[in-house]
């Protein structure tokens, strides 16, 4: 298991360190001089270009580009140094970390709701195959795989914060004039319209997932032998095709796990939340070089680690797939 | 009997020869088997008809509607949707109107028992508690023996026979109600000229009061000589003209624009009396009281010209649109010159030659016989979909933006395939680190997700991009980005078919590495890559709508699904224009939703036995 988990990390690192250098070339393709915008405009002839020499040589501007690219990322992984948000005027760590909160906030009921709801629709689907219930979560199904995610939250916002007027149009809740029930109040007003968009975003995919798990793990001869045997259907469903079907689930729950730190983009921002898919678009039209770069970067490790955990996962609950 | 009959049936009906399944399968053709499980399929039947509808609509209708991209008239912004801009009650027929005018989406007409009638369509937004409905015609008004009106783009003023006045309709800038030293002196009003922002009225002491917002106007300083002495108004954007108790005419407002500098020596100095005057947002055209006209000011839709044929006739009427000019002649024949985007010139062949009086205001016009009756009305009839912030038709913009995300869409699909098969069949053909190296080119590609990575990439190479560059530049960032899943299953399907005997036998017939690949291996990718790519042609409309959506894709003004609804992200237009945001998305989800339906249908039909999943 360990070899297999080394060989799988020794796989990962050149793409995290192919993705590093294509966000690197990404720094250097953004337009507007870093160091022309670190200088005072007042600046000018002979004494520009001494500023000049001095503020690219600080900022390590003067070396070749590789060894450019090395102390980046020197200071990344060594130093944990993301960088300096130039439109905030603060370290990126710091701009970064109330936004991640906010959308790991929003994420976690997000992924409870939609895996309470998944994993029972999908299970049903699977025994009831055929039947109205299965046909019409297949009809919603393949619906909100065609909704654009902005409609739905559009529509949402119109339904319950325009015509019923119940609800907020978007934002975030006033920390500073609630506190206590009043503000976990508030916070369950301005989180209701987000929650049900992405939820329902995500059931599409997942229904069909825990659904088609279900029905190869019921399609298997040990669930004939189990109904031979005269198990009732119940024990049959839940303790042999589920705990079956559980094993191709459970790298859709990993994914959820991670997928907590993933802002979307989209939704976030039609509802005016402050998470960090919101923050990915303001720090591209601020053009907030090493905001853009750092969110990728920690987007692209997240989503690999994701990747490698679930593999790994998938080895461990499954006995016959081979670690080669 | 019954054995009678069937012998009765063997001897007359040729029956066709019962075969068994199997028998069927043999004789049918495998793309036959799939076409026959798609015609049964109904949803398969419901997605076709609504993709073909929506691919008719938009290719075929933008070939018939003949679309400006840049047009832009803010004038009518945030319409909503109506065709009945023109459609005058019957009630009128046996009224005698004495005078019509109109805003943006409305007209109003004066009968000769001091009435007035509203038609047309709502401009303004509703709000809770303040009225400001064009519609809601106040009581006192309803009571009152109105005898002049005008209207602005929104908003309605009148006077009645004692010289008060009354407005409603949109007031921002309190256009609608009489300022209060107006009020309190109890002065009569006679005159009125209404705009956008604000309004101007004359009152019986021959003085000018003027309020709203008048910014554009920059100063408005009535002449020491015309002082008391105005006798009728008339206003454009910039500039207002006088006419004084001598007939003569000054002009006020804006000093560098060519309506305040090319006033006709003739109207100023008393060598004619000028009768009527009728004032476009530029130009100027004033008739004297032989009939003559004048015509000066921009050259905005070539407005300074006159038309040929009438130099020679005699006016008798005059009015000006927004840009347009119209004259009635004494032969009864009416001429209108200037802008055509909204039909402005489609004069009706039907209007006889009985015209008496012709009535213009923005985008409506109305001909009017001796005997008070309108006898034709053109120029704009509303708007199918509604106007958009910028006053553009939605309808032209929906059918052109459904032409450029549909090809979008169907270029980043082409791309994704060209993709998915150069990687994936070298990658499952050869295995070891040609397949390590294509397949971590893929983890690459997969590792950041696709909107964070597509809107950075979308600014860093497109800031200094064209709008037409920046459009391909969506296609291709789509296109690079969504094409692993793809690779990946033809690699799968590469894996397990290049260990079949045909292959082997390919293999030993000598047959290159390359040809066993394209003519080989590559047909039986066929079938899964038909299915993906339906599925990945509905996800990248989609793709592109979000992207679009957010800013970082189609760039204004070219038309697309998504940035048409980039205005909803302001609560205004969720909360009031409707059918802004919801008739495009609308569009994006009939797409997409055909789409899927087909690629599920597909799916099912060339897969058996994916159907029992």
């Amino acid at each position: 298991m360990l070899r297999y988990i080394a060989k799988r990390l020794l796989i990962l690192v050149p793409v995290v360190i192919a993705i590093s250098i294509i966000l690197f070339g990404i720094i250097k393709l953004m337009p507007g001089d870093p160091v022309r915008a670190m200088l005072p405009t007042t600046l000018r002839g002979e004494q520009y270009q001494a500023a000049y020499a001095v503020m690219s040589a600080r900022l390590g501007m003067d070396k070749p580009v590789p060894v450019q690219y090395l102390r980046w990322m020197h200071n990344l992984v060594i130093k944990g140094d993301l960088g300096y948000s130039s439109a905030n005027n603060r370290p990126v760590v710091d701009v970064i970390r109330e936004p991640l909160v906010n959308t790991i906030r929003l994420n976690i009921f997000v992924n409870i709701f939609y895996l309470l709801i998944a994993l029972p629709v999908g299970i049903k689907m699977a025994t009831k195959r055929g039947s109205l219930f299965d046909s019409g979560w297949q009809v919603f199904s393949i619906a909100t795989y065609s909704i654009p995610s902005f409609f739905l939250a559009l529509s949402l916002i119109f339904i319950f914060g325009v015509i019923m007027g119940v609800l907020p149009l978007g934002g975030m809740p006033n920390t500073v004039l609630f506190s206590g029930f009043g503000l976990m109040f508030q916070w369950a007003r301005y989180l209701t319209l987000p929650i049900i968009t992405l939820t329902i975003i995500g059931l599409a995919s997942a229904i069909r997932y825990v659904r088609n798990a279900m029905i190869d793990a019921l399609s298997q001869d040990y669930i004939r032998t189990a109904r031979s045997k005269g198990l009732s259907e119940k024990v049959v469903i839940y303790s042999h095709a589920f705990r079956n079907a559980l094993i191709p689930v459970s790298t859709i729950i990993v994914w959820t796990l991670f997928s907590l730190l993933m802002g979307s983009t989209i939704t976030e921002s039609v509802f005016q939340y402050n998470g960090i898919g919101k923050l990915l678009l303001t720090a591209v039209n601020t053009r907030d070089t090493m905001l853009i770069v750092s969110m990728n970067m920690i987007f692209a490790v997240v989503n690999v680690s994701a990747m490698l955990i679930a593999d790994v996962i998938y080895g461990l609950v499954d006995p016959r797939i081979k670690l080669k | 009997m019954k054995s009678f009959l069937s012998m009765f049936k063997r001897l007359f009906v040729r029956e066709k020869a019962e075969i068994n399944i199997l028998e069927e399968e043999a004789i049918r053709t495998p793309g036959k088997t799939v076409m026959l499980a798609l015609i049964r399929n109904k949803l398969a039947i419901i997605g076709a008809i609504m993709f073909v509808s929506v691919l008719l609509f938009s290719f075929i209708g933008s070939l018939l509607t003949p679309f400006w991209e840049t047009y832009l008239e803010p004038t009518n912004a945030d319409l909503r949707p109506a065709r009945n801009f023109l459609s005058y009650p019957k009630s009128l027929a046996d009224k005698e109107i004495k005078k019509i005018v109109s805003g943006v989406s409305f007209s109003v007409a004066l009968t000769s028992d001091g009435n007035l009638t509203v038609w047309g369509s709502e401009c303004n937004r509703t709000m809770r508690n303040v009225s400001e409905k064009i519609f809601d015609i106040p009581r006192e008004v309803q009571n009152a023996n109105i005898v002049d009106l005008e209207a602005g783009t929104r908003h309605i003023v009148c006077i009645d026979d004692r010289g008060n006045f009354y407005g409603w309709g949109y007031h921002s800038n309190d256009q609608t109600i009489l300022p209060l030293e107006l009020q309190l002196s109890g002065e009569k009003i006679v005159k009125l000229a209404a705009m956008a922002q604000w309004t101007a009225v004359l009152g019986t002491s021959g003085n000018l009061y003027i309020w709203g917002s008048t910014q554009a106007m920059d100063v408005l300083t009535v002449p020491e000589d015309a002082m008391g002495r105005i006798v009728d108004i008339a206003a454009g954007d910039n500039n207002m003209v006088l006419i004084l108790d001598d007939r003569t005419i000054r002009v006020i407002g804006l000093v560098g624009t060519e309506f305040y500098q090319q006033v006709p020596a003739a109207l100023t100095d008393g060598s004619t009396r000028v009768a009527e005057i009728a004032v476009t947002n530029r130009n100027v055209l004033a008739r004297d009281e032989s009939g003559k006209l004048y015509l000066w000011g921009s050259s905005e839709n070539r407005l300074n010209v006159m038309p040929e044929t009438l130099r020679s006739e005699k006016a008798v009427d005059i009015d000006a649109g927004y840009k347009n000019f119209v004259v009635a002649d004494s032969d009864g024949d009416v001429f209108v010159w200037g802008a055509n985007e909204l039909a402005q010139l489609k004069v009706p062949k039907k209007l006889g030659n009985d015209i008496a009086k012709v009535y213009a205001d923005y985008f409506q016009f109305y001909a009017v016989n001796s005997a008070g009756k309108i006898v034709g009305a053109w120029g704009n009839k509303g708007y199918l979909w509604g106007s958009d912030k910028y006053g553009r038709d939605l309808f032209t913009r929906i059918i052109h933006g459904g032409r450029i995300s549909l090809t979008v869409g169907a270029v980043s699909v082409i791309i994704q395939i060209i993709i998915a098969i150069l990687i994936g069949l070298p990658s499952g053909y050869f295995s070891g680190w040609v397949d390590h190296t294509l397949m971590r080119l893929a983890d690459i590609v997969e590792a950041i997700p696709f909107l964070p990575i597509a809107v950075t990439l979308s600014y860093v190479l497109g800031y200094r991009l064209g709008q037409e560059a920046k459009m391909f530049l969506i296609m291709g960032i789509i296109g690079f980005l969504s094409w692993t899943g793809l690779a990946r299953l033809i690699r799968a399907v590469i894996l397990s078919e290049r260990e079949k005997d045909f292959i082997l036998a390919a293999k030993s017939l000598g047959i290159k590495q390359s040809g066993i690949m394209v003519r080989h291996l590559l047909p039986n990718v066929f079938n899964l890559v038909i299915v993906n790519v339906t599925l990945a042609y509905a996800s990248s409309i989609l793709l592109e709508a979000g992207l679009s959506f957010i800013g970082f894709g189609v760039q204004e003004p070219t038309p697309s699904w998504g940035n048409m609804l980039t205005g909803a992200q302001a609560s205004f237009v969720i909360r009031y224009c409707w059918w802004q945001w919801i008739i495009p998305a609308l569009f994006v989800v009939a797409a997409a939703l055909s789409i899927n339906m087909i690629g599920d249908a597909l799916r099912e039909a060339m897969d058996p036995k994916a159907s029992e999943r």
